[in-house]
């Protein structure tokens, strides 16, 4: 009889795999299901759209405010990425191809904070940046600007989220195979047009999954908006700390939280969706 | 040579430290087809490479019509390439990839549309143009590789063992189609490839290469029948090899008998371009195995004629590849592969006749002892 020995297998099974669901459930599903259920309730208790309404009626300008960068972030990361990727591909200069390869992963083992601390001395107006420019005398003191607003988000986060998807996009453009790289070539396109029109089409799928992990994880950074632009408008997560921190308001930091999930939820359907048209592939 | 449609002169190419190219020399006249043959690692492709230019050359130049094209970037040559892989782009439809080279050359999209056509037609790929290439068996593929290559009408076209990939039954068919639709063409063409038979069948002119150099260059009768050294004649197919002992004798050679051969004259009028008549000392023949016969040993050179060199041995291996039966003769310490058509044991004594014409000569290497 093989029935004994397959429950057995199946009980090892699920043993091997409790600890790991075990942390997925009361680490995530629980906080998530939590959050999502309170988004729902009063203060008073009770049944309430009033989180969202209020949400909407204070926070409105700062959810297009952190669409639009994370949107403009997504774009940057996703050209820049391209650009990397094809010159560590095509690039005929073995020495600047050797700098590049080793120098722009190196924002990736550098935490968000760190990062947005960085980018404050760099991008202020007596930052850096600005000193360096002076001083090579292409901008007079007085006409300095400090970037430290939208811009500066934007900055840090291509800065810091580019090395991961220009890692997945190189490595995807270094297992092509070569020869259909040559055989554009042989033709007669130049390397501009083999990166649009031969290379990036065959690293679609990467691309685009880098770029939605991207889009997921900006959507999640505090401490970048904090410390960079601490103004208004500013994106959700500073928004959702103040509500809790100032007013103990956690049905309308739930609410943004909800707001946040539901943008985060359609990109990572679109990652799961490209993800089952492949058959599972990353 | 001004007329030549390709002309390499003393290239030399180098991988690092190792030169893989030493001073090779080739013309190509307008509309030959030109094999490039030779073992993995003789520098075939290398020089496949260096003339489409996707390898550097150390020294050396490349001409084609006259023009200097040494240093030019690939994509300024006009040469189109098919590649070992086809090469071909997984997100285009067959049509877009036959066009691809048209459009690159902004050529109007309904002559490009009109050139597709023809170029579907010709290769026997009608309906298939608006395929994914995904979707494309691996003949169909390798057309459609072919189909974007003469698309552009290129001066040269370039083959990079093409039919490698392919199955035996397809192959055979997709060189004679090759060959005929450049012969209709009168495309320059150099194919790469270390398939002899293939090599034969298309090529006009076959060119092998040894360690980066050319070994001989002629006509595949020419490169078959008169090999002008022991690597050409064993690559090839007259891979057996035996070392004897010449003397010059009236206008041409005698062959000494020995322990295993019999005695034999030589004409100087059928002695091959690597031994001269006047050769004296240890020699080594080589022979295929489909130019000897196999006959009972009843005395050396007794019951063949005068014109057979002949060695005794004994058959220690038998095997039937078809149409005939394949022999491992043992004679003295060495071992020949020998077909004949009459089936025999192994065990039995046999002489193994060779007529004069089947023997390609040439000077013993003192470095290998016995041939």
């Amino acid at each position: 009889m093989g029935a004994g020995p397959a429950i057995g297998h199946r009980h090892l099974g699920l043993f091997l795999v409790a600890p790991a669901l075990a942390t997925v459930l009361i680490l995530f599903v629980y906080p998530l299901c939590y959050s999502l259920v309170t988004a729902f309730v009063a203060k008073e208790g009770g049944f309430t759209f009033g989180n969202f309404l209020r949400a909407f009626e204070f926070y409105s300008v700062d959810i297009a405010f952190t669409l639009v960068i994370i949107g403009i972030s997504t774009v940057l990361i996703g050209l820049c990425s391209v650009a990397i990727g094809g010159y560590l591909t095509l690039g005929e200069n073995p020495r600047a191809v050797a700098i590049l390869k080793w120098l722009y992963r190196w924002p990736l083992f550098i935490p968000f904070i760190v990062a947005a601390q960085c980018m404050r001395t760099f991008l202020a107006k007596n930052g850096l940046m600005n000193n360096t420019f002076v001083s090579l005398g292409l901008v007079d003191p007085i006409n300095t600007i400090s970037l430290l607003d939208w811009r500066g988000i934007i900055i840090t986060f291509v800065w810091k989220q580019l090395p991961f998807v220009a890692l997945l996009v190189a490595g995807a453009m270094a297992s092509l195979d070569r020869s259909t790289i040559e055989s554009a070539r042989n033709l007669g396109a130049g390397r501009l047009r083999i990166l649009v029109e031969i290379v990036v089409p065959q690293v679609q799928q990467t691309l685009m999954v880098g770029l939605i992990l991207s889009f997921v994880t900006m959507m999640s950074v505090l401490s970048v908006p904090i410390m960079v632009s601490g103004g208004s408008p500013t994106m959700i997560t500073v928004d959702m700390a103040f509500r809790i921190n100032s007013y103990g308001d956690y049905g309308t930091a739930n609410a943004l939280g909800f707001i946040s999930y539901a943008l985060t939820g359609f990109a990572a359907w679109i990652y799961l969706k490209r993800g089952v048209s492949q058959g599972g592939k990353p | 040579m001004a007329s030549a449609a390709l002309d390499v002169v003393e290239l030399e190419v180098s991988y690092g430290p190792v030169r893989v190219l030493k001073q090779v020399s080739l013309a190509v006249a307008a509309g030959e087809f030109v094999a490039l043959l030779g073992s993995s690692g003789c520098g075939k492709t290398t020089l496949l490479r260096a003339i489409s230019g996707f390898v550097s050359v150390a020294a050396g130049r490349i001409g084609v019509s006259g023009r200097d094209i040494t240093h030019l970037p690939p994509d300024k040559r006009g040469m189109a390439m098919v590649f070992q892989s086809y090469a071909l782009w997984p997100h285009m439809t067959t049509a877009q990839i036959i066009g691809y080279g048209l459009r690159l050359r902004k050529v109007p999209k309904p002559e490009i549309a009109e050139r597709v056509r023809a170029i579907l037609a010709m290769l026997k790929l009608e309906g298939l143009g608006e395929r994914m290439v995904t979707q494309l068996s691996g003949g169909q593929r390798q057309r459609v590789a072919l189909g974007r290559a003469l698309a552009i009408n290129p001066e040269i076209l370039l083959l990079d063992e093409p039919l490698s990939n392919l199955d035996a039954r397809i192959r055979e068919e997709v060189r004679h189609e090759i060959k005929a639709l450049q012969h209709k063409l009168g495309i320059t063409t150099i194919h790469v490839t270390h398939d002899r038979e293939e090599a034969m069948v298309m090529a006009d002119r076959i060119v092998i290469l040894d360690a980066g150099q050319i070994a001989q260059v002629g006509a595949p009768e020419e490169v078959y029948n008169r090999p002008t050294s022991t690597f050409v004649a064993a690559f090839m197919g007259a891979g057996n090899a035996i070392a004897l002992d010449v003397r010059p004798a009236g206008n041409g050679l005698a062959i000494a008998a020995g322990a295993h051969n019999s005695a034999l004259g030589i004409a100087a009028s059928d002695l091959g371009p690597g031994l001269d008549a006047g050769h004296s000392g240890p020699v080594v023949a080589h022979f295929r195995g489909e130019a000897a016969r196999l006959g009972p040993v009843d005395g050396p050179g007794q019951a063949w004629p005068s014109d057979h060199l002949v060695l005794t041995g004994r058959i220690v291996q038998a095997s039937y590849p078809g149409g005939h039966y394949r022999y491992a003769v043992a004679v003295g310490d060495r071992q020949f592969m020998v077909d004949d058509a009459q089936r025999l044991s192994v065990g039995d004594a046999v002489g193994i006749g060779l007529p004069v014409h089947a023997l390609h000569l040439f000077p013993a290497d003192p470095q290998k002892p016995g041939g």
